[in-house]
């Protein structure tokens, strides 16, 4: 939390917002994030999904304990699910990971004739492909 | 676990959501929706995780 907080003004200038979510409600959130030291530069959405219903959604929820995987989605301001990933309770994530592929899917919502390639960041190059291409990505990346 | 379902897949759209929200840049409840999200010309990044008190 404290990684993603650290990361926050990032995704804010990439028109992204961030939200986090468990199946907690709304006073225990507002609980931890006041009790807990490492939580208090945290600015973004605490949401809550105390039925589990947009966790279903997401195939997140685990029915057997009612709590949350630690699942990470990026939606495109259409509506469109464009990438998602579902650790299991012991792994922790990577914030600039998730900055790295919200902002890939920035920029190819500009340039869809493009792709980023593999550990693509910003201001790198991008693939264009093409019948050219096939073959050649040697030489182009 | 075995029971999941209805996991969206990428490329899917993503029906309408709502959830009340605790906002610790204002120290108040709020509510959010993916509707009012894409009105807004928002990406929207969902971040689950287990409970609170716990690492995240």
């Amino acid at each position: 939390m404290a990684d993603l907080a650290d990361q926050h003004e990032n995704f804010k200038s990439s028109n992204a917002e961030l939200i986090t979510v468990s199946t907690d409600t709304k006073f225990v959130h507002l609980a931890w994030q006041r009790e807990e030291k490492s939580l208090e530069n945290v600015k973004f959405t605490m949401a809550s999904d105390p039925t589990g219903e947009v966790s279903r959604l997401f195939g997140v929820y685990d029915e057997s304990t009612g709590l949350d995987l630690r699942g990470t989605f990026i939606i495109n301001p259409e509506g469109n699910l464009v990438a998602s990933e579902v650790l299991f309770y012991n792994v922790g994530r990577n914030s600039e990971e998730l900055l790295r592929r919200l902002k890939a899917n920035v920029y190819l919502s500009g340039h869809s004739d493009q792709a980023c390639p593999a550990r693509w960041t910003e201001g790198a190059k991008t693939l264009t492909p093409s019948a050219k291409l096939v073959g050649k990505v040697y030489e182009a990346t | 676990m075995e029971h999941a379902c209805c996991g969206l897949k990428v490329g899917q759209s993503v029906s309408d959501f709502k959830m009340e929200t605790f906002e610790p840049a204002k120290g108040d409840f709020g509510e959010i929706s993916l509707e009012a999200l894409k009105k807004a010309g928002k990406w929207t990044i969902l971040f689950f995780y287990p409970a609170d008190f716990t690492f995240v």
